[in-house]
């Protein structure tokens, strides 16, 4: 396959869901949803995250893509493919639907296999799309859909679009605040096409330490290996397209804590400013919904011009990190 | 011979050797009611010593008496012609009055003695090459103390005061100063026996928990193993050497902090093939503030291990962010003919991490 043709597929249209309510982390500290300190937690740079209340994550889901669909002119039977992304294993099941506040406890073994992919293509009448769920990847989920995506379309040639979801919802009752970032509840929806108008994928690259697969446990381990995994894998990202990150115009970031980009701003050498961080303060870390989320920002505030290098980067629990360069 | 720190990282190796002189005296003082005083039969236990040794108990602290019963001093004093100072303390993380009680006062006690030995033909003390601080650039053996660029800790401070009293001392008494870098262990095996900062690092990178260190990649790291250190002194005393010498690997036996790193690591892959499973990357090299604002992090989340291994690192590692080179002309020329040069250091240093991991740092020795 021809780089050109690979090069033309991109990220065209990007929506997102939050949730209404919005919660301080006073609020938080106060429902007992903290367990660390609401003091440590904004020196690293929160301020407030959405809370699905009524919504499940397949609700979050349908209408991140609902607002894709509103806002952009998509003909739904162009889609030949969802990519249904979610980092919770709770959000890749319908698990005990109905009852409210306990998500992760199974009713029946039936329920196992009620997929809420299959319901947001039914309920979203993509009757030319077949659906593939994309999980185990903690919040780099949803990059390993886009990577997907745009491996199916070069791949195959009928394929034009793929639409990829992520759409994680957080068990209510759990502390919402995980190595040191807080949890959102959200829902993202991006339109992955050939011969997209923007954001055209340059490269995509992903690495797994499987020996750091139990978050559990090796929390300590994942803080330290996460610096130099990092570094090592964006510049890898950038050698790959050919470029230094001098040529990138902006970091569109995770939202995992914004002292975390400030070291590793300074590792991979871009400065503050061109890190993207506004949104990490007032949504949080909607684990995985981040990058898109932010990428649409920084576009609807004019952050990002037409032909501009952005880096994309992620890091789940799995443990796996994951980059991508588009073209805007 | 008398010799204080005989159980330290320095002194053992001293203590082997001094005991293997037929016809010698080895006066070993141990602090009373230390617990290190068994410690000297298993130091010795490789070897059939054919010196004398008589072990005191006694308290560097407690001015010239050194502790001892003012007949025993006495009797101390008359016999003896060589002092090896390696007591104090080698702890980054003291209190400065107390690395000072250990470090400046434990010399002027020593100093005291020495005054009081009329057969004195050397007075050798035990110093580190870090008096120089947080310096940057050449520090040679006529440079003293940190030039006002301040100490990273208050091991290298308290050892920049004692250093004052010995230069006070100099003009009256023969004594030796010995500078030493930082002692990674014996060249040959690897074996080491005192375990300090380096081989701490070494333990926080096989544990995974050393994401950064701060420094420079291609400045100079001086390590330096403990027999040639051992070797090099003794040399220096039985020659009455006086003045002051490094005892470090210098130009050219250092290596650079990156490719210390990298031995560290493909060490630990050569020595332990199931660590690679881990895939734990290398610790990255970084500048001072990019590594203040990580450990400012882990100090605000405070993670206990985290926050533990990241005080272990600065306790050192500030040093790697002062790169410096240690002249080490003056001890070259005083060693010429002895056969004794400092081995290069990653030829030694793989036998190190092994050691480091065979005997789980020490702890199934």
């Amino acid at each position: 396959m021809s780089r050109a043709i690979a090069y033309d597929t991109g990220i065209d249209a990007i929506a997102e869901y939050l949730p209404a309510r919005v919660a301080t982390l006073k609020e938080l500290a106060a429902a007992g949803l903290l367990g660390g300190s609401a003091a440590t937690l904004a020196s690293f740079g929160f301020e407030t995250v959405h809370l699905a209340e009524e919504e499940s994550n397949l609700d979050m889901a349908v209408a991140a893509v609902e607002k894709l669909f509103a806002e952009n002119e998509i003909d739904r039977d162009e889609i030949g493919i969802v990519l249904y992304a979610t980092a919770l294993s709770s959000s890749s099941t319908m698990w005990n639907h109905e009852a409210k506040g306990s998500i992760l406890e199974l009713g029946d073994v039936a329920d196992l296999f009620r997929y809420p992919a299959s319901r947001l293509q039914s309920e979203l009448q993509l009757t030319n799309a077949s659906v593939i769920g994309v999980n185990q990847l903690g919040c780099a989920s949803i990059f390993a859909a886009l990577r997907l995506a745009r491996a199916m379309i070069i791949a195959e040639d009928d394929l034009k679009a793929v639409l990829c979801v992520s759409a994680d919802k957080f068990p209510p009752a759990h502390k919402r605040d995980l190595i040191y970032n807080v949890v959102s509840d959200g829902a993202c929806a991006a339109l992955v096409r050939r011969g997209a108008a923007r954001n055209r994928i340059v490269e995509c690259t992903h690495v797994t330490k499987g020996a750091l697969w139990d978050s559990g446990s090796l929390e300590n381990e994942i803080l330290a290996a996460y610096f130099p995994t990092a570094k090592a894998l964006i510049e890898r990202t950038l050698d790959k397209a050919g470029l230094t990150i001098d040529d990138i115009a902006l970091v569109i970031p995770h939202n995992v804590s914004l002292r975390s980009w400030q070291i590793l701003g300074r590792l991979i050498g871009c400065p503050p400013e061109k890190v993207y961080t506004e949104n990490i303060s007032r949504v949080g870390h909607t684990i995985a919904s981040d990058n898109l989320l932010n990428l649409r920002r920084a576009t609807e505030r004019g952050l990002v011009k037409r032909g501009d290098h952005l880096l994309l980067f992620t890091f789940g629990y799995g443990l796996n990190w994951a980059c991508m360069v588009v073209e805007h | 011979m008398l010799i204080t720190g005989a159980t330290g990282a320095v002194g053992s190796e001293l203590l082997r050797r001094l005991v293997a002189r037929k016809g010698t005296t080895v006066n070993a003082l141990v602090r009373r009611g230390s617990a290190r005083k068994p410690d000297i039969p298993g130091i010795l236990s490789d070897m059939a010593p054919v010196a004398d040794l008589v072990i005191h108990e006694g308290d560097l602290r407690a001015g010239s008496a050194l502790g001892l019963t003012e007949s025993d001093v006495e009797s101390l004093a008359r016999n003896t012609t060589h002092i090896l100072h390696c007591g104090g303390s080698t702890s980054f993380t003291l209190p400065l009055e107390e690395a000072r009680a250990l470090n400046v006062e434990g010399t002027r006690s020593v100093l005291d003695f020495a005054r009081r030995c009329d057969n004195l033909r050397c007075a050798a003390f035990f110093s580190t090459v870090y008096v120089s601080g947080m310096r940057s650039g050449s520090f040679s053996e006529i440079d003293f103390a940190d030039g006002g660029s301040g100490f990273v800790n208050t091991y290298e401070q308290s050892k920049a005061e004692m250093e004052d009293l010995l230069r006070d001392a100099m003009p009256e008494l023969p004594v030796l100063l010995l500078r030493l870098s930082t002692v990674a262990g014996d060249s040959n095996t690897g074996a080491v026996r005192g375990f300090n900062a380096i081989h701490h690092a070494i333990r926080l990178v096989y544990n995974g928990l050393a994401p950064m260190i701060p420094g420079v990649a291609d400045e100079c790291v001086d390590i330096v193993s403990s027999d040639y250190v051992a070797d090099a002194a003794l040399h220096l005393v039985d020659h009455g050497a006086t003045g002051v010498f490094h005892l470090a690997s210098g130009a050219v036996a250092s290596s650079s902090l990156e490719d210390l790193i990298g031995s560290t690591v493909d060490s630990l892959v050569r020595f332990r093939p199931a660590w690679r499973k881990r895939a734990i990357e290398k610790p990255l090299i970084v500048d001072l503030e990019t590594y203040e604002l990580f450990v400012r992090s882990v100090e605000e989340a405070d993670n206990e291990v985290m926050r533990d291994a990241t005080r272990s690192i600065r306790t050192f590692a500030y040093q790697l962010a002062h790169p410096k080179l240690f002249d080490t002309a003056k001890t070259a020329r005083a060693l010429a003919g002895s056969g004794l040069a400092p081995a290069p250091a990653l030829e030694f240093y793989p036998r190190v991490v092994k050691y480091c991991l065979d005997s789980s740092w020490g702890m199934q020795q």
